[in-house]
C-alpha cells in the first residue's frame, strides 16, 4: 500500500463561505433594526387633584415655594418668578431658580426641609417644556462625582401644580 | 519545469481575521439594540431635561398616554394645531379621550387591578399648551388615577 500526501490529506479546509453568508446576513440585520434614540427618563409626581390639596395638606411651619411662569401669546416663556421675584427667561432664569431652592432648603437632604412643597402656577398657553424645565430646577441638580460619572442630587421631592391661569376663553 | 500543484494557483484567502471584527460587530449591535416593547408615539417630541431619570425599577403596571401633534417629515405641525392623544391608532382631542380612559380603567378592573396602582405615564409634547396637559390629568384624576410620571428626554451633557 502506498500512502501518499499524508500530510495534505489530514488537513481539513473548513467551508468557509456558508458561515460568512450566514454572519452578514445576522450582521446586516442587527444593523437595521438598530434604533438610536436618546434614553427617556421621567418625573414621579404626586398629584394630589388641585381641588382637594388645599385641604389636605397637614398644617407644616414652613413658607411655601412657589414657582411662577407666565406665558407670551406664542406659548414661550415670559417670566419665572419664584416667590414673587422676577429671575427673567432663558435658561440662566432657570439656574437661578435652582440656586434659589436649594437656598430655601439649606442643604440637599436637609431633613427639616424633606416635607418642603413647591407650588408651580402656569399660564394655560405656556409650552409644556418650559414646565418640565421648572420641574426640573426645583428637583435638584447633577453632580460629577469622583469617579466621573453623573450622580442627581435631590432638593424638592413635592410638587404640585396649581391649576393653570388665564385659559382662553374662559 | 514541473507543474505540480495546479490547485495552489487559487490563493488561499486567510478569513479568521475578517470573521473576527464581524463576530465583534455582531455582538456590538447586538448588545446595543433594544428589542424592549415600548408604547412610545414617535409623533411627540419630548421635551429635554438632564434631570429626568430613566426609574429605577420598572413599574409594573403602566399605562401610556401619548399626548401631541400631528407632524410634518420636518417635524412641523401639522392640522388645527390642537394637541391630540394618539391612543390604539386613533387621534383625539382630550375632551373626546374620557370614553376610552373609562374603558381602560374598566379592563383594570376587570383583572382584578386597582387604577390606583396603575402609573399613568404621560408622554407630552414640548410644544403642547401646559393647560391641556392638566386638564389630560385631571380627567384621569376623575376616571379613578391617581399617579402620574411625565416623560421627558434625557438630556446628556
Amino acid at each position: 500500500m502506498k500512502i501518499r500526501n499524508k500530510n495534505e490529506a489530514a488537513k481539513i479546509e473548513p467551508q468557509m463561505a456558508p458561515m460568512i453568508d450566514v454572519v452578514f446576513q445576522l450582521l446586516i440585520f442587527f444593523m437595521l433594526t438598530l434604533k438610536i434614540v436618546e434614553p427617556e427618563g421621567d418625573f414621579s409626581i404626586n398629584m394630589p387633584v388641585a381641588a382637594q390639596a388645599s385641604n389636605a395638606i397637614p398644617e407644616q411651619n414652613l413658607p411655601p415655594l412657589k414657582v411662577q411662569l407666565t406665558a407670551q401669546a406664542n406659548g414661550e416663556l415670559a417670566s419665572l418668578k419664584f416667590n414673587g421675584s422676577d429671575l427673567g427667561t432663558g435658561t440662566a432664569a432657570f439656574e437661578r431658580l435652582n440656586g434659589l431652592i436649594l437656598k430655601a432648603i439649606g442643604r440637599p437632604g436637609n431633613p427639616l426641609t424633606e416635607e418642603q412643597e413647591v407650588e408651580i402656577e402656569a399660564d394655560y398657553n405656556l409650552n409644556y417644556e418650559y414646565v418640565i424645565s421648572a420641574v426640573g430646577a426645583v428637583s435638584g441638580r447633577m453632580q460629577k462625582t469622583s469617579d466621573g460619572k453623573m450622580k442627581m442630587i435631590r432638593y424638592i421631592q413635592n410638587i404640585n401644580f396649581a391649576p393653570a391661569r388665564n385659559k382662553p376663553g374662559a | 519545469m514541473k507543474f505540480k500543484k495546479s490547485a495552489s494557483t487559487v490563493p488561499e484567502v486567510d478569513m479568521t481575521p475578517m470573521i473576527d471584527i464581524v463576530f465583534q460587530l455582531i455582538a456590538f449591535f447586538m448588545v446595543i439594540s433594544n428589542f424592549e416593547q415600548t408604547q412610545a408615539d414617535e409623533r411627540v417630541k419630548l421635551p429635554q431635561d438632564q434631570l429626568a431619570q430613566p426609574p429605577q425599577v420598572k413599574r409594573d403596571k403602566e399605562f401610556v398616554i401619548n399626548f401631541g401633534y400631528d407632524r410634518n417629515k420636518k417635524g412641523e405641525i401639522i392640522g388645527a394645531g390642537t394637541p391630540l392623544v394618539f391612543y390604539a391608532g386613533e387621534s383625539l382631542p382630550v375632551q373626546q379621550f374620557r370614553s376610552p380612559l373609562k374603558l381602560e380603567r374598566d379592563n383594570y378592573v376587570a383583572t382584578g387591578v386597582d387604577p390606583k396602582d396603575v402609573s399613568v405615564t404621560i408622554r407630552s409634547d414640548s410644544k403642547v399648551p401646559f393647560g391641556q396637559v392638566q386638564e389630560l390629568i385631571k380627567l384621569c384624576q376623575e376616571v379613578g388615577f391617581t399617579t402620574f410620571a411625565l416623560k421627558a428626554q434625557q438630556k446628556t451633557l
